[in-house]
């Protein structure tokens, strides 16, 4: 060994040294060089994992970064959605109000036998009122679609109970506009939600006769199809070209002008359909040959006409005798409401008390065992109870016997439900009078086939 | 999901009898019940396992049960040894699939994903409401096996997004024999996969105390087999770690390289890699993978408690208050705890959090093989709906 200094290592050390850090190094490259060879060696594999999960949850942190920021924004949005909702909910409810007075007044001038001009504006305001009925409906309708609002309230029933109706309302328009509405009836019985369906039906009807020019035919029909019904309106109008089909079912999209001038859609008919059908789990099928005529459909599950629980014949076509000397008691908080009410009413033929408070009208039972045949109520008093409270609370305290009709501007399905369950009728506001006039001839006759 | 009323989600049942038969029968007073639809358990490996899986077998019929062998149990009165403790889930509010990974060196991805897809596949079939993001893993595996990486870095490709954490199992220090129990029976060099599916809010989480300090060594030479360090940088591994102590090579012992841990850094983490033993060619055995190359940083651990206490705070806030934590806990943290001087301190605090689980040879954690670490679920109490 060699002899080496104080401050200077020897060679012996110097070369172990070297030794030392020759081998470090070569590890080291043998390592770097190893890389990616992670599936045989162990500790590459734990190398490979380790980064891996490394770079997970750098990714992970990230994402869940935006997932937050995404949460925000959508929250956001949800409220804004929903505070839209609320306003335009509030406004229909405020609007409804007054239009139902104005409607249930014009239907009431209307029976008046007017003569020459004073018919004609009669009737001018009447259609201008039936047109910011339908408009306001439509937009409320699809706001409310769109916010999830709108629940299905599925039963089982004749589809002959809405068709025979619709039939008849439509025959009615087309007689008026010279146009011809064909019905052929079905016996099937359907399961779907009738207010919804109907509203469905009754965009295709209107649509038909928007787009048929007069003195040509519309059919109103179903066909059977695997435990379906496929229920058709087809018609005799100008026809969609084939690249313009997807695009009717767009909101705010019309592809013609109706026949008529005075026409006032929103393009907004498809689109409602399109959004209840999805809600419904029903199929929309529309066949057009441009210049020739459209069909458009919806197919409804069908079950036996023995099925337990078949509504029974929901509204009957019309019976002009029905309401003569019918009793009917109309509670409503609202005068005006009240007034048009009787004056309508009264012009049917009917015997008609209004009362504007429960109380009013309980003071009356408290001095007749002679029941009303019907009680019209509203649904919103301004009282503790609602119109539906109210009225069954009478019905146990007094053994009341008369049918109850509940006019409401909610449009509620929890709420159809439960009048359902009571056995009470509903109407939804603006009432139509034509409309009011068929439930409460069909109303009458059950009280009399029960009395 | 429509829990009974009379139904808690998990029961938990203990006993610290030496005798298997005994110690079965206690458990069984409790957990014999039709409406759970698996058990998990954690023994010290000082029962006689042939005679434990008798007993276990002849009280438990018909019923799915997986554990293993320990270096010290978690029981409800904390940090516990010679023991069993017990977890049945009840089937309202889990499902639970378990399949054993035998030859545990030629497991392939293929059976991976083989035995993956099965358990899947049979979760499905029993709860009709099967959601991907409502299941964990759990892998429970020979703790002397030294196949840890490879089985577990298969095992990640197959589970995909299922979070995963496991701990391998112990024999509290002898490094004789550890084992794992499926469908009746122990077994060594094998593993059990068990699939957990939760209508309950959970949390996998990993956490370790460690702080890292400068010095830097290198493993020069390696036998990745037996995983044994031959050489740091340079020199013989014993002496090289020895020097760093300020210790002679014969006062290495567990206690020791539970205070002070080597750990490899890879991105932003540091990895501790344990050591197991000093073996008499001054070689290193360690409880994981290693490899030529590697690059070891000395590591300072701090008490294990302040860490665990934010790690639980932090989950918590998030999931509520625990239903349960399943935890596996490395055993040179309780070696670490117990020099320190802390372990009633800490078994109070796992008390409080509701830990069960059991001292590991190594922890397991989205496919990666872990040492020193506390690695599980945290199980809340609501129903996720």
């Amino acid at each position: 060994m060699k002899e080496s200094t104080d401050h200077q290592p020897s060679y012996d050390a110097l070369l172990h040294e070297n030794n030392r850090l020759k081998k470090i190094n070569a590890a080291l490259i043998e390592r770097v060089e190893a890389g990616a060879a992670f599936n045989t060696a162990p500790y590459a594999a734990f190398e490979h994992a380790a980064t891996l999960a490394d770079q997970v949850r750098e990714r992970t942190e990230a994402l869940s970064v935006a997932m937050s920021e995404l949460r925000e924004t959508n929250h956001a949005l949800t409220q804004a959605n929903l505070s839209r909702t609320k306003f335009l909910a509030a406004l229909s409810h405020d609007l409804l109000q007054p239009l139902n007075a104005a409607r249930l007044f014009t239907g009431a001038l209307l029976d008046h036998n007017l003569d020459g001009e004073l018919k004609h504006l009669g009737n001018s305001i009447h259609r201008s009122l039936q047109d910011v009925d339908s408009l306001l409906g439509t937009l409320v309708d699809i706001s409310r679609l769109d916010a999830g609002v709108i629940k299905p309230d599925v039963s089982c029933f004749p589809i002959s109970d809405l068709l025979d109706n619709l039939a008849a309302e439509f025959q009615q328009l087309g007689e008026m506009d010279q146009r011809q509405v064909r019905y052929y009836p079905s016996s099937c019985v359907v399961t779907t939600d009738l207010v919804l369906l109907a509203r469905i039906l009754r965009n295709f009807l209107t649509n038909a006769m928007r787009y048929t020019p007069p003195h040509s035919r519309i059919v109103l029909g179903c066909r059977r199809r695997k435990k379906a019904v496929e229920i058709q309106v087809l018609d005799q109008g100008v026809g969609i070209a084939d690249d313009q089909l997807e695009l009717i079912f767009e909101e705010f999209r019309r592809v013609h002008t109706g026949a008529d001038p005075q026409d006032r859609g929103l393009g907004l008919g498809l689109a409602i359909v399109e959004k209840i059908a999805g809600m419904l789990d029903h199929s929309i099928k529309v066949q057009s040959i441009k210049g020739c005529g459209s069909m458009f459909s919806v197919t409804v599950p069908c079950v036996e006409p023995n099925t337990e629980g078949v509504r029974q014949g929901l509204v009957k076509p019309m019976d002009h005798q029905a309401l003569d000397l019918s009793r009917i008691w109309v509670l409503d908080n609202d005068p005006d409401i009240c007034t048009a009410m009787v004056s309508l009413l009264t012009g049917w033929g009917c015997q008609v008390e209004a009362f504007q408070h429960t109380q009013a009208l309980e003071q009356s039972l408290l001095q007749t065992t002679d029941h009303p045949d019907v009680i019209i109520a509203d649904y919103h008093l301004d009282e503790a109870e609602s119109g539906l409270d109210g009225v069954q609370r009478l019905q146990q305290d007094y053994a009341l016997k008369s049918e109850v009709l509940l006019i409401t501007a909610n449009h509620t399905s929890v709420l159809r439900q439960q009048a359902r369950l009571l056995g009470f009728k509903v109407l939804n506001k603006p009432v139509k009078p034509l409309k009011l006039k068929v439930t409460l001839a069909h109303l009458v006759r059950q009280q009399r086939v029960k009395a | 999901m429509t829990p009974g009323t009379d139904s808690k989600p998990v029961i938990i049942a203990m006993s610290d009898a030496s005798d298997a038969y005994e110690a079965t029968q206690e458990l069984t007073s409790m957990l014999y019940r039709p409406d759970l639809c698996g058990i998990l358990f954690f023994c010290s490996a000082e029962y006689d396992l042939e005679q434990l899986a008798v007993a276990l077998n002849s009280s438990f019929t018909g019923m799915a049960l997986v554990g293993c062998t320990t270096a010290g149990e978690i029981t409800p009165r904390g940090y516990d040894q010679k023991s069993i403790v017990a977890i049945g889930f009840h089937q309202d509010y889990f499902s639970l699939e378990s399949s054993l990974i035998d030859q545990l060196d030629r497991f392939s991805l293929s059976d991976a994903q083989t035995q993956v897809d099965q358990l899947i596949h049979s979760l499905r079939k029993r709860s009709s409401s099967y959601l991907s993001g409502r299941c964990f893993a759990l892998t429970l595996l020979d703790g002397l096996s030294s196949q840890e990486e490879l089985v577990l870095v298969a095992l990640n490709s197959a589970l995909g997004n299922i979070p995963h954490f496991g701990g391998s199992a112990g024999d509290d220090i002898q490094l004789a024999g550890t084992h794992v129990f499926y469908q009746g029976a122990f077994h060594s060099d094998a593993a059990v996969l068990t699939l957990i599916y939760s209508g309950l809010d959970f949390e996998v989480f990993s956490t370790h105390h460690m702080q890292s300090l400068a010095t830097k060594l290198v493993v020069t030479e390696a036998e990745p087999d037996t995983r044994k360090v031959i050489e740091l940088n340079g020199e013989p591994a014993a002496e090289v770690y020895a020097r760093m102590l300020g210790v002679p090579v014969d006062q290495l012992n567990p206690k020791a390289f539970a205070l002070h841990p080597l750990a490899v850094k890879l991105g932003h983490e540091y990895y501790v890699r344990s050591i197991q033993q000093v073996n008499s060619d001054l070689s290193l055995t360690f409880y994981c993978a290693v490899g030529n190359g590697m690059v070891l940083t000395a590591m300072q651990p701090q008490p294990i408690l302040p860490d665990l206490e934010t790690r639980f705070a932090d989950i918590e806030a998030r999931i509520g208050e625990p239903l349960i934590t399943l935890g596996c806990d490395c055993f040179l943290r309780r070696l670490e705890t117990e020099h320190l001087g802390g372990l009633s301190e800490a078994s109070d605090f796992l008390t409080k959090h509701r830990v069960i689980g059991f001292n590991t040879y190594g922890e397991h954690f989205d496919g990666v093989h872990i040492n020193q670490t506390f690695t599980g679920v945290v199980i809340g109490k609501k129903v996720v709906t």
